[in-house]
This record gives C-alpha cells, sequence and structure tokens, in this order.
C-alpha cells in the first residue's frame, strides 16, 4: 500500500460503480470556441434527429390493397441478396441530438455521435456524493454538439459563385440581401408587379433582387416589372459577370442571379476597360429565363466575326442606353421594360465608386462584355450625361414620341446613343473608335426616325433575303405554338433578312410591341404565343 | 409527465462539477465484477504542495482476472492507478444523461459540467507487464487459421441415386395431380377476394392462389383485368378500373 508523504495531506475516498442505474451516462461536448455556458440556460430540449430515416427506410410502398403488389417484400429481400447490397440498419441511438436552449429565440445545436470511444478504454463519470464518496459512472456515447446557424446560408452553388466574385464583392451585406429576394422572387411569380416596384426600392438602396442586364433586349422583354428589376441588375452583374466569364453567351445564367454583381460593377473604373474587348452578343444574353435574349443569340452568333464592331457599336448602345435610361427612370418606374432597371442601375453605379472595376480589368475574362465597360464609363460621365438627358430627350429627333408611347426601347436606346455617340465624341471611352460609332449612328438614326413602327419597311428592304422580319411572319410562328424571343430570333437569321441584330433586334422589338402577345411560362423561360 | 424532449437542467444550474476519467479496459471490466454496493476500491488525493496527486487503489477481491487460459492464477491486475490529471482546456463537457428506465418517455437531465479530465493509469510493475504481455498475445492471434487434415473429410456428401428432397417433390406432384378448372364464379371470387388485398399480382402468384390451370386463369384474367407491361409494376396482372374500389375496400362485378 502506498503511504502518503508526510508533507501534504492527503484524503481518501472511496470509490463505488453503482450496478443497477438503467441511466446512461452521455457526454456533451462543445467546441471552444462556441462559448456555451451551460448555466446561462433557462430551459433545453433534445431530440433524436430522425431525418436520416427515410434514407434507411427505404421507399415504402404501399403495404396492401391499393397500389401493392403479391410478395413484393420477399422479391425484394431475395433481390437484395443475390446482389449482395447490404444497407445499413436505422438505429436509434446512433442518431444525432437536435438541441434547442432557451425556446425559439435561442440557439440550436447538433450532437453528432462520435465513434470509437468505448473501443479501447473506457470514460467514467466521477461524480462526489453526499457521503464523500466517490461514484463512477461509465460514459455510454459521446456527442459533439456544434451551434447550428439561424442565419440564412447560401446554397453549394451560390456559394462557388459567391467565390468568384469574391474579389469584385464589396458590399457583403447585399449578398444575402439579394438571395432572400430572389427567393421571395420564385415564391410570388404572381405578385410580380407590386414585388418588384418595392424590390426596386429595395434594390436602388441595396443593390438587391435579380437584375438582369438587359442591353437591347429589354425593350423585348414584355415581362413585368419584375424583369425591369432584374434587368437593372442584371446588367451590372452582367458586366460583372462579364468579366469573369469569358464573351460566351454561358455567361448569362450567372449574371440573371447575381444581384451581387452590382457591388464590383459599380465600383469599376471609368478607364480600366479601354482596351478591352467587348462581346456584346454575351453581355446582351444574359438572362435565359425571362428576358427575351433575341438579339443576344443571334448577335452571339456574329461574336466571331465582327467582335470589334459589334463591341463598338455595343458600347454605343449601351452608353446611350444608360443615359436614356438616366432621363427616363421615373417615368418608366412601372413599365414593363428594363430600362428602368437600367437606370436604376446606373444610378447606382454613379453614386457608388467603381474602385473595383479596376480590379475587374484584371481579372481574367478581359474578353468580357466591353459592353459592361462602357456600359460603366456612361455611368461615370452619368453627372455630365445626367443633366444632358432633358436636352438630350429634347434633342432627340422623333425619339420623344417614342418616349412616351413607350415604343421599342430598343428604338429609343439606339436613338439615345445615338446623340450619346454624337454629342460625346471626345468625352466617351476612348476605347470606342469614333467611326465604329458613326457606324452604329446611321441605322439606329434611320429607325429613330420613324416614331411609328415597321422600322423595316422603313428602312432599306434586305437586299437578299429569303426571310422578311415582319409582323406578319412573326405573328404566324406564335399563332402555330408559343415561343421565346431566342426562337424568334432564330427563324430571322441576320443572313437570311440581311438586317444586322442589332436591326432585328430593334425590328422585332417593334413588332412584338404591336401584337403583344401572350406571355407563358414553359420550363421557366418565358414564351410568347398568339391566339387567332 | 415530463415533456418528452425536455432536458432537466438542474445539474447544469447547480454548476455540479463532475470528473471525466479515462479508465483502462481490464480495469472497467474489474469494475463490472463488483458486487455489494458497488465498491471498487479507494481514491486517495494528496495536496502536495500545491499539485494534487490523485490515485485510485483496487480493492483486493476485484485484482483476480478470469483471463485466458492458462495463466489466470498468475496474472493479476495491478492495483495502483495514479491519475494524470488534464484540464478541460477552452471545450465545455457537459454530462447528460438518458433515463430510459420509462420505456416510452427519455428523460434527459444535464447532470454537470465536466472541471477535470484525468487517466487513469496502472502503476508499472511486474504484474501488469505480464499482464499486458498476455493480452497481446491474446489479441495478435489471427482469427481465423488454416489447419492440416490428416485424413479427407468423407462424411458430408455421400452420392444417392436420387435426392430424399427430390422424391419428395416428385411425390408431392403426384399427389397434387394436374390442376382442375373449377366453375368460373368460384375463381371469381378467389380472384376478387385476393385483389382485394393486394392491387398487383405475377401470374404464377395467381396461379398458386387459385391453383387453376395457366390458361384457364388466362382467360377468367383477360376478362376481368388487365396486364400491365411497362411501369412499375411490370408483367403483372390487376383488376380493370370498373372492378376496382380500393378506397371502399369493396369490389363490384
Amino acid at each position: 500500500m502506498q503511504i502518503g508523504s508526510s508533507s501534504s495531506s492527503a484524503t481518501e475516498y472511496v470509490v463505488r460503480v453503482p450496478k443497477n442505474t438503467s441511466k446512461k451516462y452521455n457526454i456533451m461536448a462543445f467546441n471552444a470556441g462556441d462559448k456555451v455556458s451551460c448555466s446561462t440556460w433557462t430551459q433545453a430540449r433534445m431530440e433524436r434527429d430522425m431525418s436520416n430515416r427515410r434514407i434507411y427506410g427505404e421507399e415504402e410502398t404501399p403495404d396492401g390493397a391499393a397500389g401493392s403488389e403479391f410478395g413484393k417484400k420477399q422479391r425484394e429481400e431475395a433481390r437484395r441478396k443475390k446482389y449482395g447490397i447490404v444497407t445499413k440498419e436505422f438505429k436509434v441511438e446512433d442518431q444525432p441530438w437536435i438541441l434547442k436552449v432557451n425556446g425559439k429565440a435561442g440557439r440550436r445545436f447538433k450532437g453528432l455521435k462520435k465513434g470509437g470511444v468505448t473501443e479501447n478504454a473506457s470514460y467514467y463519470i466521477f461524480t462526489q456524493c453526499a457521503d464523500g464518496a466517490f461514484e463512477a459512472f461509465p460514459v455510454h456515447s459521446w456527442y459533439n454538439f456544434t451551434p447550428q446557424a439561424k442565419h440564412r446560408t447560401l446554397t453549394a452553388e451560390e456559394a462557388e459563385e459567391e467565390w468568384g466574385r469574391r474579389n469584385k464583392v464589396v458590399n457583403h451585406f447585399s449578398i444575402m440581401l439579394q438571395r432572400r429576394l430572389r427567393q421571395q422572387e420564385q415564391g410570388e411569380e404572381e405578385e410580380e408587379e407590386g414585388e418588384k416596384g418595392g424590390k426596386k426600392k429595395k434594390k436602388k438602396g441595396g443593390r438587391g433582387g435579380d437584375l438582369r442586364i438587359h442591353d437591347l433586349e429589354d425593350d423585348l422583354e414584355m415581362s413585368s416589372d419584375e424583369s425591369d428589376g432584374s434587368n437593372g441588375d442584371d446588367d451590372e452583374a452582367k458586366s460583372k459577370a462579364k468579366q469573369d466569364k469569358g464573351p460566351k453567351g454561358k455567361g448569362k445564367k450567372k449574371k440573371k442571379k447575381k444581384g451581387s454583381d452590382l457591388e464590383g460593377f459599380e465600383d469599376s473604373d471609368d478607364g480600366d476597360f479601354e482596351g478591352l474587348e467587348v462581346d456584346y452578343m454575351s453581355d446582351e444574353s444574359s438572362s435565359e429565363e425571362e428576358e427575351p435574349e433575341k438579339p443576344k443569340p443571334s448577335k452571339g452568333e456574329d461574336v466571331p466575326k465582327g467582335i470589334d464592331e459589334m463591341s463598338e457599336s455595343e458600347e454605343e448602345s449601351e452608353e446611350e442606353n444608360k443615359n436614356e435610361e438616366d432621363g427616363k427612370e421615373e417615368e418608366e418606374e412601372e413599365d414593363g421594360k428594363k430600362t428602368p432597371v437600367q437606370v436604376e442601375k446606373k444610378k447606382k453605379k454613379d453614386s457608388s465608386g467603381e474602385s473595383d472595376s479596376s480590379e475587374d480589368s484584371d481579372i481574367e475574362g478581359e474578353a468580357a462584355s466591353a459592353l459592361f465597360m462602357k456600359k460603366r464609363t456612361p455611368p461615370k460621365r452619368g453627372g455630365v450625361r445626367g443633366s444632358a438627358g432633358s436636352s438630350r430627350t429634347g434633342s432627340r429627333p422623333g425619339t420623344p414620341s417614342i418616349d412616351s408611347a413607350a415604343t421599342s426601347n430598343t428604338l429609343r436606346a439606339a436613338a439615345n446613343k445615338l446623340e450619346q455617340g454624337k454629342r460625346q465624341t471626345t468625352v466617351p471611352s476612348s476605347e470606342t473608335p469614333a467611326t465604329k460609332r458613326l457606324k452604329m449612328e446611321p441605322s439606329p438614326q434611320s429607325s429613330s426616325g420613324k416614331s411609328t413602327p415597321q422600322p423595316v419597311s422603313g428602312k432599306s428592304t434586305p437586299s437578299s433575303s429569303d426571310v422578311l422580319l415582319t409582323e406578319d411572319a412573326v405573328r404566324r410562328y406564335l399563332i402555330r405554338k408559343p415561343m421565346t424571343t431566342k426562337d424568334l430570333l432564330k427563324k430571322f437569321q441576320t443572313k437570311r433578312t440581311g438586317l444586322s441584330s442589332e436591326q432585328t433586334v430593334n425590328v422585332l422589338a417593334q413588332i412584338l410591341k404591336r401584337l403583344n402577345p401572350e406571355r407563358k411560362n414553359i420550363n421557366d423561360k418565358m414564351h410568347f404565343y398568339l391566339t387567332e | 409527465m415530463s415533456d418528452k424532449g425536455e432536458v432537466d437542467l438542474t445539474g447544469a444550474k447547480q454548476n455540479t462539477g463532475v470528473w471525466l476519467v479515462k479508465v483502462p479496459k481490464y480495469l472497467s471490466q474489474q469494475w463490472a465484477k463488483a458486487t455489494g454496493r458497488g465498491e471498487v476500491g479507494k481514491l486517495r488525493i494528496c495536496k502536495n504542495q500545491g499539485k494534487a496527486e490523485v490515485s485510485f487503489t483496487l480493492n483486493e477481491e476485484l485484482t483476480t482476472l478470469d483471463t485466458i487460459g492458462q495463466k489466470s492464477s498468475m496474472v493479476r491486475a495491478p492495483r495502483e492507478h495514479p491519475f494524470t490529471l488534464q484540464t478541460v482546456g477552452g471545450q465545455t463537457l457537459a454530462v447528460f444523461t438518458e433515463n430510459s428506465s420509462d420505456s416510452s418517455l427519455d428523460k434527459i437531465a444535464l447532470e454537470g459540467v465536466v472541471v477535470q479530465r484525468a487517466e487513469c493509469r496502472p502503476a508499472v510493475s511486474e504484474n501488469y507487464m505480464r499482464l499486458k504481455k498476455l493480452q497481446i498475445e491474446e489479441l495478435s492471434k489471427p482469427l481465423r487459421f488454416s489447419q492440416q487434415l490428416d485424413k479427407a473429410v468423407t462424411t458430408n456428401y455421400k452420392p444417392v441415386a436420387n435426392h430424399a428432397y427430390n422424391l419428395d417433390y416428385e411425390k408431392k406432384k403426384k399427389e397434387e395431380g394436374k390442376r382442375a378448372r373449377a366453375d368460373k364464379q368460384q375463381v371469381l371470387d378467389m380472384l376478387f377476394s385476393a385483389f382485394e388485398k393486394h392491387q398487383y399480382y405475377n401470374i404464377k402468384d395467381l396461379v398458386d392462389i387459385t391453383k387453376q390451370p395457366v390458361i384457364y386463369l388466362k382467360e377468367i384474367l383477360r376478362d376481368i383485368g388487365i396486364y400491365n407491361v411497362k411501369g412499375t409494376h411490370k408483367n403483372t396482372w390487376e383488376l380493370k378500373p370498373e372492378y376496382r374500389h380500393y378506397q371502399n375496400e369493396e369490389k363490384s362485378d
């Protein structure tokens, strides 16, 4: 027996291991960083998390009576045995715990069972009893409890997207805001109007919501405000996305959803995008679902060829668009057009710095939207242009009528661009050679000259066209079956109609406006159709 | 009646401190053998100039090991076990109990918080070394081993002209004879009652149930049922919709 040393005080306690307890002792382990103090708990509830039961329980088919098969169970079992499929049993003992502390407003924890605790050594809990003796209870299981986030989190896809934008996003608060708005949007497709109005406000403030970047496509988008809001946001987002992705139209998807793109977008500097190639096509085609991407697809096709040209023209149109939209923000607030959004977006851009854009330009994907870049430049000079907006409107020949009539935005945009281009040959981003701009001028101008529609008829007839882009043609298509804007654009290929892609877009927008077809959402895509 | 899931927080509120002690396997086995009130030994805590020394002494009667095989008498469990004390660290370790004596309601109670962690180590001694050696030997034996046989095994399978099982089977078949066609109405009744229980049936199962020749049965089935070729219930027969009444569990004819 060991003899205690003389200079120390030793006390002896009896150790007991009670035999008959029905109580099973378990360990609840919390991480140091979570700062959990059990003494602060006023009330707690804990239950097993049975959410895994269905995985283990297999799909249960109706047993007996309707829907069931004779001998199904035995056959299934025999089959499983034959193939050697071993399914783990669902053991309640091994399921995680869900611990809720302090009621609804309190914290939530999930406790996962730690394996291998009792394999080689046993843990005992020594408690001191009233009589001074120690009682030792064996630990049955060990659960590691981790706090569960009550705030909303991003899904894996969203998180990946945000990660790609991490250098550009400055305003982190709007990430979740936009996601929430996006969810709302999905949930309330019927109440788009009201919500969009609200969203727009929000977007103004916080740049949330699914804004889609639309250029000329905005005109073609005849859906509700939703698209508008989305559009505005998307534009910025698109520009951002463009920076990221290449000039491929695939960037659209992302852009559509990236309200947060706005952040980075706004921070871009004007001169950062100088010399960067613009992929007009990809820019436009950002939104796949709702926005009619008619111009985009067709433009996308042309990407390989005249990308420089297109980008140039795009720049112009972008600028014009922006400016115009700035001026028209109020009017178009409740319009079904995307311009308001664009205006909004522009405003936002104006207000916030654009520091991040410099980063953007550095980021890969420089071939990305010159579109965006161009767009950005306009906002930069937004101050200048904004003031000129009104004058712009006035000086534009024939455009006022267009504006008020709220005819094709493309027309307006085109007209705007024209004006802008003309007026600011010196000011605009140096990246746009004047030649390019001038090139675009004639066509939009001619179209804008006509306050009413049928620009096709007004314009030069296509030289060698197999297909004429007429209202009748479109009507025929839409009567036959519902089509998306993309589909329609495919029908009127630029090679066959002789019109440039931008013209096609303009004209088609006009026609659609006139026809005012019914809209239907099929597979998340907006289809137009007519019933005669 | 306590609310299921409600955690009893008395232990937490009182901030009851407990020790978490890691104990070697053999020791816990010995403790399981404790009799009476469960006393297993004595815990000695010495405060030696600020440092606490804790040691556990196993009771005499519990030192006998029922180990494997021959050496049980020679080796005994060591008695002295000094504790190595460790801090809990930043981690918060709470102890909760699950009382499953009431079969339906598990009462969960928070017993306390761990204030000290310790490891129970045996005091190194010859005895302990021997014990360990024994354990290692035991563990190192493979679970399966090959053994050479002297003679071939001839007792299991002997060649027979015809297996007993086969003979029985043939006899049974002869007895049963070919299935006779029963009255159509009777067959229909049987079918309907069968379809009441399950919706889909394999033709083989139906033959089994009704004991009718296949062709005859198929004829009847063609009248009242349909054959599923595709879908989840492949190659099964089910009643025609007009004959079905699954919600009300009735059948119409």
